[in-house]
């Protein structure tokens, strides 16, 4: 499994690479020599709390580094920092209101282009431009409080898009989400053209996945098709079940 | 202060971030003369006007100082007492029209218009190797994590209620600070992730 083309056909995902990786957090070992390459479009990370599969989504944009081993994402090293990755790696975050910083929707939007390099006006005019592509341009003005949960974790996925990224990692995106928002969010999630690496404790949302990975340990434990994986990790948590 | 921002598009959200702060300034400064109880009305019931002028619901919003009125009755009374009751007259109503005006600039301007009318106040911060739009970023960070800050609080209350807790509310001081630096945390990640704060 080294040097072969990206097998992708839907379009140039970025080849993700972790070779031999090994993490520590707090001195404590988070992952284990890990190596995995990853070029599917839609891809599921599945695994217990404590597992490591927050650590390894962070390795991907440089919010944390590798104690050995090296990272790739396309043909960027995300060790050189999360402020270089921001516009190849774009990072959904379980609660919202961290990542909404702005009082107003176009605010947000604007604030990672301007960290791009473009102008206020320039920026002013992407944002317009994303909220029109997304039929939500009336947004533009509104509160970012007075949107509902739903509609807050939309706004921090375009605050996201509008930087143009070429891979979109989710950390639990959905955990705060009623199922009929969820399910809308998935469905049009699902249409966005990027790569999409996502963990999920909700194994239905994942189901349409091209390939799951699952954790254990800061191991894989499992690695395939999600009419595989999930079955599999979804027997193992019923045998774990009542050992709190 | 987040949840204050008003989103209708009125007469005064396009005007001038600057315009306003400084009518601001100039009101505060121009009311202290004033040492009659009587002189003050007319100013008061042009700025429930302005209120007025938002749209439905804009004069409910002059109910923001409720949380305030306890303090008031107490200077009130205080000045009332030491003073003269036109004494204690004026002083409510210039409370009362500095605290309304300074919202009414709140609900009609957007964070990055106010920080940039702010930031040339905050240039002489270079001469101390300060970079001016850092200090500004701060400034809204912390009007933006204001009512979220007060949410966690509202659960640590709850949480603390459902248990029985009892009246020494103020115990939950320590959780509530542990609860704000782990969302720190949060909120420097997101922040990286998105590309930082950029010095100009």
């Amino acid at each position: 499994m080294s040097e072969q083309p990206n097998q992708n056909h839907q379009q140039a995902d970025p080849t993700v690479v972790l070779d031999r990786v090994s993490l520590l957090r707090d001195n404590q070992p988070v992952l284990h020599d890990f190596t995995v390459r990853l070029t599917e479009h839609r891809i599921g990370l599945v695994g217990n709390n404590g597992s490591g599969k927050s650590s390894l989504v962070r390795l991907l944009n440089g919010l944390l580094q590798p104690a050995t081993g090296s990272v790739r994402v396309g043909d960027q090293d995300p060790s050189d920092g999360p402020e270089s990755m921001a516009s190849q790696v774009g990072f959904i975050f379980q609660n919202p209101d961290h990542q909404l910083i702005f009082p107003t929707v176009q605010e947000e939007l604007t604030f990672g282009l301007k960290n791009l390099g473009l102008s206020r006006s320039e920026a002013e005019s992407r944002a317009q431009a994303c909220l029109r592509e997304h039929e939500r341009e009336d947004w533009a003005d509104r509160p970012v409080h007075s949107l509902s949960e739903g509609q807050k974790q939309l706004v921090c996925i375009l605050a996201v898009l509008v930087m143009q990224p070429q891979l979109i990692v989710l950390d639990e995106p959905f955990s705060a989400l009623d199922l009929p928002t969820r399910w809308h969010l998935l469905d049009w999630m699902h249409s966005l053209p990027q790569q999409l690496l996502m963990i999920s404790h909700d194994l239905d949302t994942l189901t349409d996945f091209d390939r799951i990975l699952w954790l254990e340990d800061g191991r894989l434990r499992g690695d395939g098709h999600p009419n595989d994986i999930l079955p599999a990790y979804r027997e193992a948590c019923r045998g774990q079940e009542g050992r709190l | 202060m987040i949840s204050l921002y008003v989103q209708r598009q009125t007469w005064l959200h396009r005007m001038p971030a600057g315009a306003k702060l400084i009518g601001l300034a100039a009101v505060s400064v121009a009311l202290y003369p004033v040492t009659t109880a009587w002189w003050l009305l007319p100013v008061l019931i042009a700025v429930a006007g302005a209120y007025a002028s938002l749209g439905p619901g804009g004069l409910a919003r002059l109910w923001i100082v409720k949380p305030l009125v306890p303090m008031f009755v107490l200077i009130v009374g205080l000045q009332w007492w030491t003073q003269s009751l036109n004494a204690a007259l004026v002083l409510l109503q210039r409370m009362l029209i500095v605290i309304w005006l300074a919202n009414l600039v709140t609900l009609t301007t957007r964070m990055e218009a106010m920080m940039e009318a702010v930031m040339p106040l905050l240039t002489p911060l270079k001469w101390f190797r300060v970079d001016p739009a850092r200090v500004a970023f701060a400034v809204a960070l912390l009007v933006r994590f204001v009512p979220v800050l007060m949410a966690v609080m509202l659960n640590l209350l709850e949480a603390w209620k459902a248990r029985g807790g009892g009246r020494q509310v103020w115990r939950l001081a320590i959780p509530m600070m542990i609860n704000a630096i782990r969302m720190s945390d949060h909120v420097s990640e997101a922040l990286a992730a998105r590309g930082g704060v950029h010095s100009r």
